[in-house]
This record gives structure tokens, sequence and C-alpha cells, in this order.
């Protein structure tokens, strides 16, 4: 092997998709709006999205299953399992990646981490993408500095055309 | 196994240096040569990143010219960087619609707690 420079440390790094949020609720409220059925088919998927079916199984193994509808009516179905649940601090799923023709593409796997301070919430969503085969080379949506300034360069690059 | 375009896309970009050739890509066609320079990888080494680079479909290598300059194919890179965005955007959004649903919530809850007493 001439690659010298293939460390599968580096390989398998940069994968995550990281957003924070602070929340202005108690952690115990912020963790029933994450699990209680009811309560995510209120907020979850982008602006405009209703969920007409809504339903979680909150235990590890337990599968998700909700169907997004958009606002021109297009309904996008989304199933996952449940991971791990520790309540009321960390949630971890699996969930299929769909293309545009909902074929699934790969498997994200999805930490929220809620911590609370002085009655607001921290919440982060990790989300990487992980290989949807077992001989598949590691799959990533990978973002670390040195990948999100290259990232950076090509989303510039890719605008342009 | 079939491999899904996107996923081929994501292994692609996987490793530093193939990423490093992507954004060297970026700013113009180039020789191999050239492009393993700041290397410190032996030619070989380079064209096999090429090669992988090639297979997803990220760069393209002209046949005739005798140099064989790469250059980036766009399509790939951009649906990748379309997914990331994507996925990104539902995140953002949903979690303002939680932030929004959460006061909701609380402000319910006051008013019902106002009415028990």
């Amino acid at each position: 092997m001439t690659t010298r420079k293939d460390n599968p440390a580096q390989e398998t790094a940069p994968r995550e998709l990281v957003i924070m949020r602070v929340l202005n609720a108690p952690r115990k409220l912020v963790w029933k709006a994450w699990i209680d059925p009811k309560h995510v088919a209120q907020w979850w998927g982008p602006k405009g999205f209703t969920n007409p079916v809504c339903e979680l199984d909150v235990r590890p193994g337990g599968a998700i299953r909700i169907h997004m509808r958009g606002p021109d009516g297009t309904v996008y179905p989304m199933t996952g399992v449940y991971q791990e649940i520790v309540e009321p601090e960390r949630l971890v799923f699996t969930s299929g990646a769909l293309d545009k023709q909902g074929k699934p593409l790969f498997e994200v796997l999805t930490t929220v981490t809620l911590t609370e301070q002085g009655g607001k919430t921290t919440l982060t969503v990790r989300a990487r993408v992980v290989k949807s085969t077992d001989e598949a080379a590691p799959y990533l949506a990978g973002m670390n500095e040195g990948w999100n300034q290259t990232l950076d360069r090509l989303t510039a690059y890719v605008a342009k055309l | 196994m079939s491999i899904d375009p996107l996923s081929t896309t994501f292994a692609a970009l996987a490793n530093p240096t193939r990423r490093a050739i992507l954004a060297r890509l970026a700013s113009g066609e180039t020789s191999v040569t050239k492009l393993a320079e700041p290397f410190d990888m032996s030619l070989p080494a380079i064209s096999k990143h090429l090669k992988v680079l090639e297979r997803s479909g990220l760069i393209a290598r002209t046949r005739d010219a005798q140099w064989r300059p790469c250059r980036l194919k766009a399509k790939p890179l951009k649906d990748a960087v379309d997914w990331l965005e994507h996925y990104r955007q539902f995140w953002e959004e949903s979690l303002d619609r939680l932030d929004d649903y959460l006061l909701e919530l609380q402000t319910k809850e006051k008013t019902h707690d106002h009415k028990k007493r």
C-alpha cells in the first residue's frame, strides 16, 4: 500500500451534522415534546408540513413511523428505529434517508441530547450518515472544520454552475 | 451490492486527500503531476484516488489530450451538497417549530393552572 495518508481514523472522523438550539422550556417538557406522538406531530418537519401519521414506539428497537405531508399535499413517509432512550436527556434513533423518488438512500443515525440550565434546555441534534450495507465504505455526510471549508468552496463552485 | 449514486459520492468524499484534490480542481482543470505536487504521496497513490473520484463521477479526465487533464464534474457533488443542505434545513425548520410549540404548550399550561386555582 502506497496510500500512507489513508489513515482509517481520519476517514471516519468527519461525518456529523450538528445543530444546537437553546429552547426556552424546561427539559422535562422538551423531552415530552420529543416522545409523545401527539406533540411530535405538531412540530416535526419543515414549515407548512403536517404529520397525518405519527406513530412512535419509544423503546429500544421500537419503530418510528411518520408521514409528513407537504403544503402541496405530497406525502413523505419516514421510518426509523429507536436505538437508545435515556429519559430525559438522550434519544438515539436511526432513520432512512430517502431520495426524491422516496427510495432509501442510506441510514442516518440521529442523536438528540438535552441539557438543562436555569429553566432553559440546550438541545443538540447530531446526525450522521451510517453505512447502508456491511461491506460498504464509510458513507459520510460529514462536517468537521476542514471538511466544512472544503465544502464551502465546493458549494460556492457548484453554485456558479 | 448495489450502491446508489449519492452513497458513492459520500464514500468518495470520505477521504481528506480526495477532498483536497476536488478543492484544487475547483479552480480549474490540471494535470495529475500538478495535482500530486502538494501531497506527500507517490503518483500511483494519487492516481488511485483519482480513479475513485472518476468512478464516482466527481471528476472527468480527457482521453485525447496527451497530458490527460483532470476536471471537476459538479453534478454528483451538487447532489451531495443539496442533500446535506436539505437535511440541515429539515432540522432547522423542525426545531423552529418545536420552539414555537413549546411556547404554546407553556402558555396553555399557565392558563390551565390559573383556572385550577
